[in-house]
């Protein structure tokens, strides 16, 4: 009886190591990176379908390896091969764990009005964790360069936040160096135009500061218009900057900057109003005054905490690529 | 304009000195004979060439010749030919490969002389050391397979039976794979370097680090031919003209993510808005 038990285990055992065996095959890796180049292929075409034609092959991958790493004897007498396969899976698993957590998103932020944390679009994994509403900074106003052609320059940006004990730093970010802020990073982007800002004194006597951000300049430099309610009230306004002189002259190396002859028109109902800075105009539920214009910044925000250690792990894949192929190809000479 | 006519006059000179090196060699291989210096010293005469042509236009535009399909094919044109002229003046036994690897340039010079040499854009984010880095690594990737796919033509044409006496003077195919092999080795470490390298970049530029765009999409393609080229060979224990097809094609891959997606695609991969 018992020994019969014990066969039945030893079957058992037995199979469970063939299908160790068969699932570590060399072949099915063949067979699995094809499956994966097909499938960032069809991902590239159908760009609706980014997820599973990626995600399946490499969770076979996966298996494959470790399931290799368990019954291959190769990867026991060569260490660098392992280290190697390993750091393959450590990214694998850092690239998963950065899509379950990661934030993207965009926000304008009007020079001197602080980023209150709010972001205009974002998409975020299931399990993002950080505090994007407690962050905060000043965009405190940039400069480009445009040569001729309108060929955009470098982007030099001052930003400045406060550490919390009321100390502030300034900073100078642009093109390749974001503004990190409780490990959500800012990037310029060529998105930036310009802004009105606006008193509002509702019929309660409360005065509100706020801008509104005209479309991006130049990239839409005929439709610098824009619709909104102020806080509190129900009324839609409609704006327009009209200007009045060439800003960016194709022809010349120039610099982004305010424009400084322009008419700003206001549409409220059928009743159309021009006003400059310092005007205000008299509505139905408050006084909107128009006190003048500033640049805004569209900043690409982005936070993944596992960038310094899929660094770490590409670092590590590399060296014992290198290694094992070191090791490998100098125990026989190169001419031989 | 005058000074674009005298680079482009350069280049001409080393494009022909190019030409020449690569008839001196196939010439060499039909009769039998070795003219080896006259080879290394035309490769070498037409690299210098180019070099200076290159120096000229990079010290007139202020920047390194990678925005234009122009610039773009004549720096890795210089490039592989310093890959290959490195493995011709070291490894002397596979010599004869120029005889196959230089009709392969042929094409890209022949591209070279139709492509427009005027001048582009060249956008703020890549004003940093990550372009020669990412580039650098790149153009040492397709230098390593280039050697590879000389060795391999010669395994290919062997196995077809072409000039199997004229070829005679080449070691043992075995041999001609191994090294082939460890060429697609030194490929693989410099091709992941590159993806590090650009995407540390792309993080840098645009704020993201990988995206699936059209180049970056192709460069993953071709990471995993070669990594399938390697373990096809180890899980089949292929022989010699098996392998060498799988190098030709990742060297078609290679070459088509180098050259064929630029060209299709202009918008991504370059921030130039
Ligand atoms: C995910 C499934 C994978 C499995 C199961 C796997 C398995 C193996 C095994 C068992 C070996 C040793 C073979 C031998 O020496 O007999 C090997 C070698 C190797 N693998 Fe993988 N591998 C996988 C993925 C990858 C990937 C994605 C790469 C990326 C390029 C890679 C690169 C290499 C390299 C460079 C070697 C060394 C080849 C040599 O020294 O000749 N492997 N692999």
């Amino acid at each position: 009886m018992l020994s019969v038990v014990k066969e039945e285990r030893a079957a058992r055992r037995a199979a469970g190591a063939r299908l160790l065996r068969l699932a570590a095959s060399l072949r099915l890796t063949l067979a699995l990176i094809a499956l994966l180049g097909f499938g960032v292929a069809f991902a590239y075409l159908r760009e609706d379908a980014r997820t599973w034609p990626l995600v399946v092959p490499l969770i076979l991958l996966a298996f494959n390896l470790l399931a290799a790493v368990l019954t291959n004897g190769v990867f026991r007498r060569q260490t660098a091969l392992l280290v190697f396969h390993l750091a393959l899976i450590v990214l694998l698993l850092l690239v998963a764990a950065g899509r379950l957590s990661y934030l993207t998103g965009y926000v304008g932020v009007t020079e001197g009005v602080p980023f209150d944390g709010t972001l205009a679009e974002s998409q975020r994994g299931p399990l993002h964790a950080g505090d994007i509403a407690q962050v905060r900074f000043v965009n405190k106003g940039f400069s480009i360069d445009y040569a001729p052609g309108l060929q955009r320059g470098a982007t030099r940006n001052a930003v400045a936040w406060s550490e919390g004990n009321g100390r502030w730093h300034e900073e100078m970010i642009g093109d390749q160096t974001p503004l990190v802020l409780s490990g959500y990073r800012f990037y310029t982007t060529f998105n930036k135009g310009f802004a009105l800002t606006f008193l509002w004194r509702d019929a309660h006597g409360n005065d509100f500061l706020g801008s509104v951000q005209l479309p991006p300049y130049p990239l839409k430099e005929y439709s610098q218009a824009a619709a909104w309610s102020p806080p509190g009230s129900t009324l839609s306004i409609w704006v327009m900057l009209d200007i009045d002189e060439v800003l960016l002259d194709p022809a010349e190396h120039t610099s982004f900057r305010l424009p400084e002859r322009y008419k700003l028109i206001v549409r409220i109902g059928d009743d159309r109003h021009e006003l400059r800075p310092g005007d205000s105009l008299q509505t139905a539920e408050g006084t909107l005054e128009f006190e003048g214009l500033r640049n805004w910044m569209g900043y690409r925000v982005f936070y993944d905490w596992t960038l310094p250690w899929l660094l770490a792990a590409c670092a590590v894949a590399v060296a014992s690529l290198g290694a094992h192929f070191w090791l490998k190809f100098s125990a026989r000479p190169w001419d031989a | 304009m005058l000074e674009m006519e005298l680079e482009l006059q350069i280049l001409w000179a080393a494009v022909t000195a190019y030409v020449l090196a690569g008839i001196v060699a196939v010439v060499g291989v039909v009769l039998g004979k070795k003219p080896e210096r006259s080879v290394l010293a035309l490769m070498l005469a037409g690299l210098s060439l180019q070099t200076i042509s290159i120096g000229l236009r990079w010290d007139r535009l202020g920047h390194g010749p990678f925005i234009t399909m122009f610039e773009i094919l004549c720096s890795n044109v210089w490039s592989l030919m310093t890959a290959y002229i490195l493995a011709y003046w070291r490894i002397r036994r596979i010599r004869a490969t120029a005889a196959v690897v230089m009709p392969i340039m042929f094409i890209m010079l022949g591209w070279l002389m139709v492509a427009h040499p005027g001048e582009g854009h060249y956008p703020p984010t890549y004003n940093t050391p990550w372009l020669y880095i990412h580039i650098g690594l790149g153009k040492v990737f397709l230098g390593a397979v280039l050697v590879a796919v000389g060795l391999s033509c010669i395994i290919l044409m062997r196995h077809a039976g072409l000039g199997r006496q004229r070829l005679a003077q080449l070691p043992a195919s075995p041999q001609l794979d191994e090294l082939a092999f460890r060429c697609m080795a030194i490929g693989l470490i410099f091709h992941t370097l590159m993806l590090i390298a650009g995407a540390i970049w792309a993080q840098d530029a645009w704020g993201r680090y990988w995206a699936w765009d059209p180049l970056e999409t192709w460069a993953f393609i071709t990471w995993l031919t070669v990594a399938f080229t390697i373990h096809a060979r180890l899980a089949y224990r292929l022989s010699p003209p098996v392998h060498a097809g799988l190098i030709l094609a990742v060297f078609v891959t290679a070459f088509l993510t180098f050259f064929g997606v630029p060209f299709v695609s202009v918008a991504p991969h370059q921030g130039a808005v």
